[in-house]
């Protein structure tokens, strides 16, 4: 069920929201948290299927918010958005920028105050079939509310459960410090979707705070714990040499360098592999000979030890909704991100 | 190459917690793989603990059965249970890589050759696909084959693994008949495997329910001032089934609904749910817990006032026309086994002095529920006309265990409008379903899963179903005494014996 709400305010968006949960029977409170989403209209209806697949696990309910720019008089907020994509950063609006007064009014059309003719807010309700196992709540600010998405979402959060937040593609530079960010209590950034990756993670690095995570390293979460379960076979010697083979340019893969590297103590060797489209092998070398996993192409990966027959299992590139999945599943702090980021980084050739 | 003996893994850090534990390479040996409970459970359990990436690579599957297969013919017939059962979608290439490592051994349980082929086919295991001599033995069979698949287990060799290496033992519930049968069953079973190497599943009582009853009482503050008796009235714990006794005649008969539920299912969640806050959640502690509770356990002085049996006679079960016990293909017809049990316990400790437990299951009741009611004491003075709450009951807190998993609590609210004031129960619900995951794993995945991890914290132990014998051997004493158990309509809510136990003492039974 879509039910658009044109020229709306929240108000009406929430009195609709308890009028279908009353109608259908259901409850918001059985939502177990409230997923943010700040996109644009190329990518909205992929992160919102991404969100639905993932909302089978986690009920939650899902607010997209996708500023109007083209129908906003302000020049300056539709600014923002577009110098922001151009160099990787997103529509985000910081939290610094929005204690300054930033909306100019000058247009007399526009009354911010009273009525539907004076809204600055499209929406668009899903429900049912056409929501995963929640709600799904579309917002289009335009002009002077771009700027202000956390109190324009404040009365549609779900009472007393988690904000988590999610940049499918461009993040802003400091996710704590956006208006929208520092209302959840999880921030998901994706920097290898981002316009520009390398720029992305570099700043998203500076600003990092405990309660951000990039997708990057979530991506990498069965190649690890793979990587782990072969070295809790015996015989346990110590490893002394490290090679990461894939692509060029791929974040995961810095990250897994960076991983191994702060774990096992011995310098990383990277093998390019060109045309490979995911870490494509890792190989750890001890006293007995080289222990790999290997996935050359498709989903088979090859486990070798050293003394045996090579072991095929089924390792499928992960796809984003296993990645928001995951997130959604633990929502605490990572330590272990923590410290592959601020220090492992360092310790490996970029 | 000397291994380093506090070694730790460098990859693993106990904040990881995204990491999944995967099983190392082992292989798993089902009995009775021909059998519902394999089709149905094991089988797609596999399966889909391979395709959420749990199983090593290193992994294989052997079934050991006596029709005339070949083994193309038993993978075949893996792969329709597990098409037809499994709850991950069905991939070709997780499929693949498992079939590559299912083998078949022919033969019945008193051929001395067949387990030397066993025997050979784990070897040529270790050797193709690598699972290092680890091998768990999952005895999906009758209790009285045990001793036989244990004596030939040991015979072959199969039992003793090189060092490094681990083979353990599954064995489904019933263990045992009564407590001198439970423990010829444990003599039987650790003379061939280390005590420690012997995994007693109840699949009744999956991990998830005990870690989901652990949570609620520990993990939260209002609930424990007042679990005690100084608050609690009576607690019931009722698991119904509303089917009959199907196609197992032939065990059921002669064991009975307390043997078959009460004594292990009912008993454990009577422990867990009356237990006090165990030191940690280790296998040891919650154990240690759990034991001294079921040491507390004190019978009533009168078993004929505080127990009731019930046999199901002809009715209509819901919506079908069912035939009564004694008319079941296969039953005795002056067979006294009972289907319906109840039983009335006092636990002697500080905490639940005066309070009584009921525990009832039955078949052929009203619906399939499992749930743990908790019932207060009133209010000790109400400020109301006696009009206005005479419609209130006891409050309560049920824990539904299943279907619907998840907490209802039971409580008086003010009827709205109406010129007098008038106080009714209202419930409030929670539910798993609602809140978390339609994908949560399936009780057999965990187990098989901590089998092949060696993770055994929740299954009991031989000295808990022990004491759970020593509960129920008197009862049962007693019942052999009493003649035909009072027959009650299918589908209804078991004796009258039963509603008159506790309307003795001035209770009555929840309708779930």
């Amino acid at each position: 069920m879509i039910i658009d709400l044109p020229n709306t305010r929240t108000r009406e968006i929430a009195h609709k929201i308890e009028q279908l949960h009353e109608e259908r029977g259901e409850s918001a409170t059985g939502r177990v948290l409230t997923l943010l989403i700040a996109t644009d209209d190329n990518e909205l209806e992929h992160a919102l299927e991404v969100a639905n697949a993932a909302s089978r696990e986690h009920p939650c309910r899902v607010i997209a918010i996708v500023p109007d720019t083209e129908h906003s008089d302000n020049a300056e907020a539709g600014a923002n958005t577009a110098d922001g994509a151009a160099d990787g950063t997103a529509n985000g609006t910081s939290a610094d920028a929005g204690a300054k007064p930033m909306e100019k009014t000058d247009n007399p059309a526009v009354d911010l105050t009273d009525g539907p003719a004076g809204s600055n807010l499209n929406a668009q309700v899903r429900f049912g079939a056409d929501a995963g196992a929640g709600e799904i709540i579309i917002l289009r600010p335009r002009n002077g509310l771009i700027n202000h998405p956390d109190t324009m979402v404040i009365p549609l959060l779900v009472p007393d459960v988690p904000v988590v937040a999610w940049w499918p593609t461009n993040p802003p530079s400091n996710p704590s410090k956006d208006l929208m960010g520092a209302m959840a209590r999880s921030r998901l950034t994706d920097a290898m979707r981002s316009n520009n990756p390398e720029a992305t993670i570099e700043r998203l690095r500076r600003n990092w705070t405990p309660e951000d995570v990039d997708l990057s390293w979530t991506r990498l979460t069965v190649w690890r714990g793979l990587l782990a379960s072969m070295l809790d076979q015996p015989p346990h010697l110590p490893i002394t040499a490290v090679k990461v083979s894939g692509p060029k340019e791929f974040l995961p893969m810095d990250l897994l360098c960076a991983w191994l590297r702060l774990k096992l103590g011995v310098n990383v060797d990277v093998e390019y592999v060109d045309g490979a489209e995911a870490v494509t092998g890792v190989y750890l070398t001890r006293a007995d000979g080289v222990v790999s996993l290997e996935r050359p192409h498709e989903d088979q990966a090859l486990i070798s030890m050293p003394g045996q027959a090579p072991q095929a299992i089924s390792v499928p590139v992960r796809t984003i909704e296993d990645c928001l999945t995951e997130e959604l599943r633990r929502i605490d702090p990572d330590e272990v991100y923590a410290e592959v980021i601020n220090e492992g980084w360092d310790l490996i050739r970029h | 190459m000397s291994e380093l003996s506090n070694w730790s893994n460098p990859l693993r850090d106990s904040r990881d917690l995204r990491l999944p534990r995967i099983a190392g390479p082992c292989s798993l040996v089902i009995f009775g793989v021909t059998g519902d409970l394999a089709q149905k459970k094991l089988l797609p359990a596999v399966y889909d603990l391979a395709n959420r990436g749990l199983l090593p690579p290193s992994f294989g599957l052997t079934g050991f059965a006596r029709r005339d297969w070949t083994q193309e013919h038993f993978i075949e017939f893996v792969k329709t249970a597990v098409q037809a059962h499994c709850r991950t979608p069905f991939k070709e290439s997780t499929w693949k890589n498992l079939a590559a490592g299912i083998r078949f051994v022919r033969g019945t349980f008193d051929d001395p050759a067949a387990f030397e082929r066993l025997s050979d086919t784990v070897q040529e295991l270790d050797r193709d696909r690598g699972t290092r001599g680890n091998h768990a033995f999952y005895m999906s069979v009758p209790p009285r084959a045990f001793p036989i698949v244990a004596k030939q287990l040991a015979a072959s060799g199969l039992s003793r693994s090189s060092e490094g290496a681990w083979r353990r033992v599954i064995i489904e519930k019933p263990f045992g008949h009564d407590l001198a049968s439970a423990k010829e069953l444990d003599h039987v079973v650790s003379e061939v495997f280390d005590p420690s190497s012997v995994f007693r599943i109840d699949h009744y009582l999956g991990k998830e329910t005990v870690q989901n009853l652990l949570a609620l009482r520990f993990a939260n503050a209002m609930y424990e001032p007042i679990w005690n008796a100084n608050y609690v009235d009576h607690v019931q714990i009722t698991m119904a089934e509303d089917i009959g006794i199907g196609g197992r005649a032939g065990y059921y008969d002669g064991i009975g609904a307390a043997r078959d539920v009460i004594q292990n299912h009912l008993l454990q969640l009577m422990a867990l749910t009356a237990m006090e806050e165990p030191v940690s959640f280790t296998a040891k502690d919650l154990t240690a817990e759990k034991t001294k509770v079921l040491s507390a356990v004190r019978l009533p002085k009168d078993l004929s006032l505080h127990t009731a049996r019930g046999q199901y006679a002809k009715g209509w079960q819901g919506s079908h026309e069912v035939v009564g016990y004694l008319e079941e293909k296969g039953i005795d017809p002056k067979s006294t086994t009972e289907t319906y049990a109840a039983i009335e316990l006092d636990i002697d400790t500080r905490r639940w002095a005066g309070v009584p437990f009921y525990l009832r299951t039955g078949k052929r009741l009203g619906k399939r529920v499992t749930e743990i009611a908790v019932v207060f004491k009133r209010a000790p003075h109400l400020p109301f006309e006696q009009t206005a709450v005479r419609e209130l009951g006891k409050n309560a807190i049920v824990i539904r265990v299943q279907p619907d998993e998840g907490v209802t609590m039971r409580f008086g609210a003010k009827v709205p409008g109406g010129t007098t004031m008038e106080v009714r129960d209202v419930n409030m619900d929670f539910s798993y379903g609602r809140s978390f995951t339609e994908n949560s794993p399936e009780a057999y995945e965990r187990l098989i899963l901590d089998v092949l991890l060696g993770d055994p914290p929740l299954f009991p132990t031989t000295e808990e179903v022990n004491l759970s014998w020593e509960i129920l051997d008197p009862i049962e004493e007693f019942w052999s005494t009493l003649g035909q158990p009072q027959p009650y309509r299918s589908g209804t809510w078991g004796p009258a014996e039963a509603d008159e136990m506790l309307a003795r003492e001035g209770r009555h039974w929840r309708m779930p």
